[in-house]
């Protein structure tokens, strides 16, 4: 038994290792691209850059005449946080209400959001644009926002799959206390519940953090674009600048999931409800 | 064998016996209207007949000030709408504009598509104060047979107390509702509206667009330089979403249940390799992988050194090469989020089925087909469903890393593009607005039926609380 342990757990090893150079691989290529001293995509050797210098991030950040990096990511940032902020909230509490609450017309509700999500959305976006323009948000960054997070609790599926996993035997307790549902949300569940909180809104940031064809269709003006936008507007030849680009639009996200990698993973039913 | 046709006799006897019911409810139902009716009309006091003219009267005399101003404002904005753009509006939905643009004699002719846009708003914005008119007079109704029994109309705190528990769903449930009608309901309508128009190619505003009824679905039918691309485009994209879902999602909870082992140490540090990938933009993988994958890349110059001859991954004639490629690579992108899910679900599993399995005796691989396998299925059935559409209408992976290509026997497309990039050649490269919305109404009827065949059939929608 001990033997056979011991080889199960070499070869999970060995998976480990394997799946960790697969997904490091294409990344540590890309930061050694920005890294590369002459900044063109042909002077490489194989994987790796002919010789290395700081040079790029130093342009990437000083030389704004042409693409004005910096304020790009301050753009991006500002979508990004905004819609991951009103979008979380706004899933949340709809997955919450669709999970625990059975009032008229839930059913038909649920229907028609799965069917709505199946639409392509290259029509619609045609309309948004239109839309966006008798409204006047065109070339303003809220109206991305508004977009994004108007659109976020359509994928409320995944955080109802959640919810009703938690026990609802605590709401009941809970009711039997006194509370009012309000309370039941915001005092039990929620707590319970980060784990699906932190999932929702990392990807509410990421979508908005690198999505390129919105931002493309609504931004006309060159010092609004996003970093998605304006890296996609960058010259062919400016590959290692679009590299030095591409690390620190990972950045942010490396960072948020290394603060949040414990509410992620915990388990919430242990301990809940004993017995 | 005799017990299953006597218990299922025995169910059909049930259905048939809840279906009688079910027609004598509903005629008991108009009954009870019909007589509410009569008796609304007899019992109601003045004022909540004047409520059908001055929206909140009835509150006011009832004594429930702010209600009554709330409904009033509703009426007088209202009004003011209709007067000032809302006639012209649900005009303009039916004639699509009458005027034409002509620049020599300064004439600013009607845009079509704004109206069309419009005299959609403005439908909505009627049946909205539909629903608020009907409301009021339900409520000035209620409120005046209240009155009569001496009961207090609620004060405006109660009201807002109810809203925090009993009735917590709706103000849960109307900002997300209000937000999805218009930056999602509203532009799907729209677009189905236009697959009905002769909107595209030359016919754009300041040209005057006009309804043509079904002639677009006819024309994919009939001309021959669609129909044909949209088969062949059809086809491939219903393989690929089959294989890079299933791909994507058993790779993803392999992942995380390796990472769940007990003997994995450093969980975290293993974790970060994959969520790496997760936290780099789609886009610029994919640029990046298509650098790798082309002429001058690295892949082609190691063979190159090594004596081969470069390989036109990505090029027009490599038809199954590139199929591959991006598979992999959509497999490579996707997998992280999978895999941070399923570990999320996993560690929702209740641990003590697992002991019970051993004690009982079950192997390995019998209590992950057996426990993992069902409860994940159960709680990640709507992913795998948005996954299947999400991967159905990929448009970021072949735009990408063959963009721009067009092969012979296609009508402005490749061998690898999926519909949703045929959508964006036609409708956005090419201006075929009509048609392409035709052609997405279509899409939208084969992924819908499918996955709402698959969801409704699934054990997460119909028993939601098995595992609670």
């Amino acid at each position: 038994m001990l033997k056979r342990d011991k080889l199960d757990t070499v070869i999970t090893y060995m998976l480990l290792i394997l799946v960790a150079i697969i997904f490091l691989f294409p990344c540590l290529y890309l930061i050694l691209a920005s890294f590369s001293k002459s900044g063109s995509i042909y002077s490489f050797k194989g994987f790796f850059p002919k010789s290395y210098s700081l040079q790029t991030f130093v342009k990437l950040f000083t030389d704004t005449r042409m693409y004005n990096y910096p304020r790009w990511f301050m753009n991006s940032l500002f979508v990004a946080t905004g819609s991951c902020i009103l979008g979380t909230f706004l899933t949340i509490l709809t997955a919450y209400t669709m999970s625990r609450f059975d009032f008229k017309g839930r059913k038909t509700i649920m229907k028609s959001t799965m069917v709505l999500g199946m639409f392509p959305s290259f029509m619609g976006m045609i309309a948004v644009y239109l839309l966006m323009t008798q409204f006047g948000l065109i070339n303003h960054l809220w109206g991305l926002i508004l977009i994004y997070a108007a659109g976020a609790p359509m994928g409320y599926l995944t955080q109802k799959g959640f919810f009703d996993t938690i026990p609802k035997a605590i709401d009941e307790a809970a009711k039997i206390d006194g509370a009012t549902n309000f309370q039941i949300f915001t005092k039990i569940n929620l707590p319970l519940s980060k784990p699906i909180i932190v999932y929702t809104a990392l990807t509410a940031f990421t979508w908005p953090w690198s999505d390129f064809i919105l931002p493309k269709l609504l931004l006309k003006e060159k010092n609004l674009y996003t970093v998605a936008v304006g890296l996609m507007s960058l010259d062919e030849t400016q590959f290692a600048r679009f590299a030095a680009g591409s690390v620190f639009i990972a950045l942010p996200i490396v960072i948020l999931y290394f603060c949040l990698v414990k509410n992620m993973v915990e388990g919430i039913s242990e301990g809940a409800i004993k017995g | 064998m005799d017990n299953i046709v006597k218990k299922n006799r025995k169910r059909l006897k049930y259905k048939d016996s809840e279906r009688t019911k079910c027609i004598n409810n509903a005629q008991q139902d108009s009954m009870v209207h019909k007589k509410r009716f009569t008796d609304f009309w007899k019992n109601s006091s003045l004022s909540v007949k004047a409520s059908f003219l001055i929206m909140g009267l009835a509150h006011l005399r009832y004594k429930c000030f702010y209600k009554a101003i709330c409904y009033f404002l509703i009426e007088v904005s209202m009004i003011l709408y209709m007067l000032i753009r809302g006639i012209d509006d649900v005009i303009g939905f039916f004639t699509l504009g009458t005027v034409k643009a002509d620049a020599w004699a300064r004439v600013k002719g009607d845009d079509s598509i704004v109206m069309l846009l419009m005299g959609i708003f403005s439908l909505i914005v009627i049946s909205l104060f539909i629903y608020f008119y009907v409301q009021c007079i339900r409520s000035s109704y209620e409120m005046q047979l209240d009155f009569e029994k001496g009961i207090k109309c609620k004060t405006f705190k109660e009201n807002v107390a109810e809203y925090l528990d009993k009735k917590f769903y709706k103000l849960a449930l109307s900002s997300p509702i209000v937000g999805v009608c218009i930056f999602n309901v509203l532009p799907i309508v729209f677009m189905i509206l236009i697959a009905f128009t002769n909107y595209g190619g030359t016919i754009v505003p300041p040209e005057l667009v006009d309804w043509v009824g079904l002639k677009n679905f006819q024309k994919l039918i009939v001309l021959s330089k669609f129909g044909p691309t949209f088969m062949k485009i059809l086809r491939w994209n219903l393989v690929w979403a089959v294989i890079s879902t299933t791909l994507n999602y058993f790779v993803g909870i392999g992942l995380a249940m390796l990472l769940n082992k007990k003997c994995v140490k450093g969980k975290a540090i293993w974790r970060a390799f994959p969520v790496l990938a997760y936290a780099i933009p789609g886009f610029i993988t994919l640029l990046a992988f298509k650098f790798m994958f082309s002429y001058g890349g690295p892949i082609n110059q190691i063979i190159v050194a090594h004596g081969g001859k470069a390989i036109g991954f990505l090029d027009l004639d490599a038809r199954s090469t590139s199929r591959i490629i991006g598979l992999l690579v959509n497999c490579w992108i996707s997998v992280p989020s999978i895999m941070l899910l399923a570990t999320g679900h996993l560690s929702n599993i209740d641990k003590t089925l697992y002991e019970a399995a051993k004690i009982d005796g079950a192997g390995k691989f019998a209590s992950f087909r057996k426990i993992t396998m069902p409860y994940m299925l159960f709680a990640t059935m709507p992913v795998l469903l948005s996954q299947f559409v999400g991967n159905f209408n990929n448009f970021g992976i072949f735009y990408f890393l063959r963009g721009g290509l067009y092969n012979k026997g296609y009508f402005l497309a490749s061998d690898t593009d999926l519909l949703i990039n045929w959508l964006y050649n036609l409708s956005i490269d090419n201006n075929y607005y009509s048609i392409g919305a035709a052609i997405s109404l279509i899409i939208f009827m084969i992924t819908s039926a499918i996955s709402l065949f698959i969801y409704v059939k699934s054990p997460s929608y119909r028993e939601e609380d098995t595992f609670q």
